[in-house]
């Protein structure tokens, strides 16, 4: 699958760094978005050593054949290097005193073969984009997230939450945190973003999804007007947005219309 | 002597009496009560003796302290006040030996009934209701029961390679590429024509690369699937049923 992309990444307008780190592999597909958290460069440390363990781990490891609880290799593949990631973070924090209490979020998607495989740990999220529509593929790890779903508050309240920052899950922060993965299928003029809380918190679901469907078939320009959207917002926090777009070539486009005949 | 009850999930992990010393609260080793979760602070809150009351302060905690739901900077005790740390809650007693029902039923329906309970939140997530964002949880040990209904398609006609197929999976391509577990065969069939999603309960279904008609009708988007369907996919004719 021929895969365009954009990212973007920008510190805000209030913290004094950028914690959040972020990767882009096309040629294999695979796209990571964490966001550290944790005082003293600890945060920062967290989120790169989470981005770095995964890819190594994914590029580095044989990928086994066969279906593991319903998923995809590649799903299980990709969940097996976040664990990876999570026991180096912890191991890193648990030697280091400097880096002690150091965690990150992370939102991992690997594109191939028709599948889009979506891990994820926190509240950075996913987002597909299809002829269907928007759809957030993941949902967060955070104390909000799971009272909306408890139908304590609705989604408008949650956005205006005290308790936003409270997260349910991290890496590096217990040996054996859960990671939730996902599936879908993705095809050709499909669209994934995959973005911190200092995007989604200061936009909300359908001014992405406007944002994405206004920049089709640019997803530079996409992450460059998120970003500045939510920084016109206030950026309070480090925003990070990274779009990929599955590509149609010309020669796939002419063989998709005989296929289809 | 006053104590608190440290809970989780509804479990009883640690009682702790308050003496004269203040009580620490947070996730550092060295604290009198460590709470060991991402989402408590190194020195969270404390607890310290104030003439012949308590009194709970937060030290500036990341996540804040809250009490009866309320988050509080500095709060004087409470006979059955649920302090919430994280996804830790702690019940302040004065009272000897086994906590009296009806003093503490108050305080547990209030938080109950309230967000700030997030360890029964947090299950209420994991067995949750299927939803449109919601696949599955990779659970620490055991493998995910909830799958619940058990859909299959049979062929009904044209070439695959299987009579009929079990929707296990997560993801289920039809086309004839490699991961494609339902196979096209044919010169001109798509690597993949259709792919059918589990979701909670149900199942749905995409066109990728392929024709498909669901009950003689083209679809061009993502459609739920329903029991007695029958699915041309790319001249493969199949029959879905749920059970």
């Amino acid at each position: 699958m021929r895969l365009k992309v954009g990212a973007a990444t920008s510190v805000g307008r209030v913290r004094p760094i950028n914690e959040d780190a972020f990767s882009t592999n096309a040629g294999l597909g695979l796209f990571i978005v964490c966001d550290g958290m944790g005082g003293a460069a600890a945060g920062e440390v967290a989120s790169q050593m989470a981005v770095e363990t995964i890819n190594e781990r994914v590029a580095g490891e044989p990928l086994r054949a066969g279906t593991e609880r319903g998923f995809q290799p590649r799903t299980t593949h990709l969940g097996r290097a976040v664990a990876a990631a999570n026991r180096a973070i912890l191991a890193r924090a648990t030697e280091d005193a400097a880096h002690g209490g150091m965690g990150t979020t992370m939102v991992g998607a690997w594109i191939a073969e028709s599948v889009l495989s979506v891990a994820h740990v926190g509240d950075s999220r996913a987002y597909l984009c299809t002829v269907d529509g928007v759809e957030s593929v993941t949902r967060d790890h955070s104390l909000v997230e799971a009272q909306v779903q408890a139908g304590l508050i609705d989604r408008e309240q949650s956005l205006k939450s005290a308790q936003q920052n409270i997260l349910l899950r991290a890496l590096g922060r217990e040996p054996d945190v859960e990671i939730e993965l996902s599936e879908r299928p993705i095809g050709p003029g499909d669209r994934v973003l995959l973005c911190t809380d200092g995007l989604t918190r200061m936009l909300n679901d359908d001014a992405l999804a406007e944002a994405l469907v206004r920049f089709r078939g640019d997803p530079q320009g996409a992450c460059d007007h998120l970003i500045a959207a939510a920084n016109d917002q206030g950026g309070p926090d480090n925003i990070t947005a990274v779009v990929i777009d599955v590509e149609t070539s010309a020669l796939g486009r002419m063989l998709d219309r005989l296929k289809k005949v | 002597m006053p104590k608190l009850i440290l809970k989780f999930d509804e479990r009883e992990l640690q009682e702790l009496a308050i003496g004269t010393h203040p009580i620490t609260i947070g996730r550092l080793p060295d604290n009198n009560l460590v709470i060991d979760n991402p989402a408590v602070s190194g020195r969270h809150a404390r607890v310290y003796r104030e003439g012949d009351h308590y009194v709970l302060e937060d030290l500036k905690s990341t996540n804040g302290t809250f009490v009866n739901d309320k988050p509080i900077a500095r709060h004087t005790l409470l006979e059955g006040d649920v302090i919430l740390v994280a996804k830790h809650t702690l019940v302040f007693t004065r009272q000897e030996g086994e906590p009296d029902a009806a003093d503490h039923e108050a305080p547990a329906v209030r938080a109950g009934s309230a967000p700030l309970k997030p360890t029964s939140l947090l299950a209420g997530l994991d067995q949750g209701r299927p939803s449109q964002v919601y696949d599955a949880v990779v659970p620490k040990t055991a493998i995910p029961t909830a799958q619940g209904r058990i859909g299959t398609v049979k062929v009904i006609s044209g070439k695959s390679s299987q009579p009929e197929f079990v929707l296990a999976a997560v993801t289920t391509m039809i086309g004839k590429a490699d991961n494609a577990q339902i196979k096209l065969y044919g010169w001109f069939k798509p690597d993949v024509a259709a792919a059918i999603a589990r979701k909670g309960e149900g199942f749905s279904i995409t066109p990728m690369g392929g024709k498909l008609s669901i009950n003689g009708e083209q679809v061009t988007g993502r459609r739920e699937m329903a029991n007695g369907d029958v699915i041309d996919v790319s001249g493969l004719t199949l029959k879905f049923s749920l059970s």
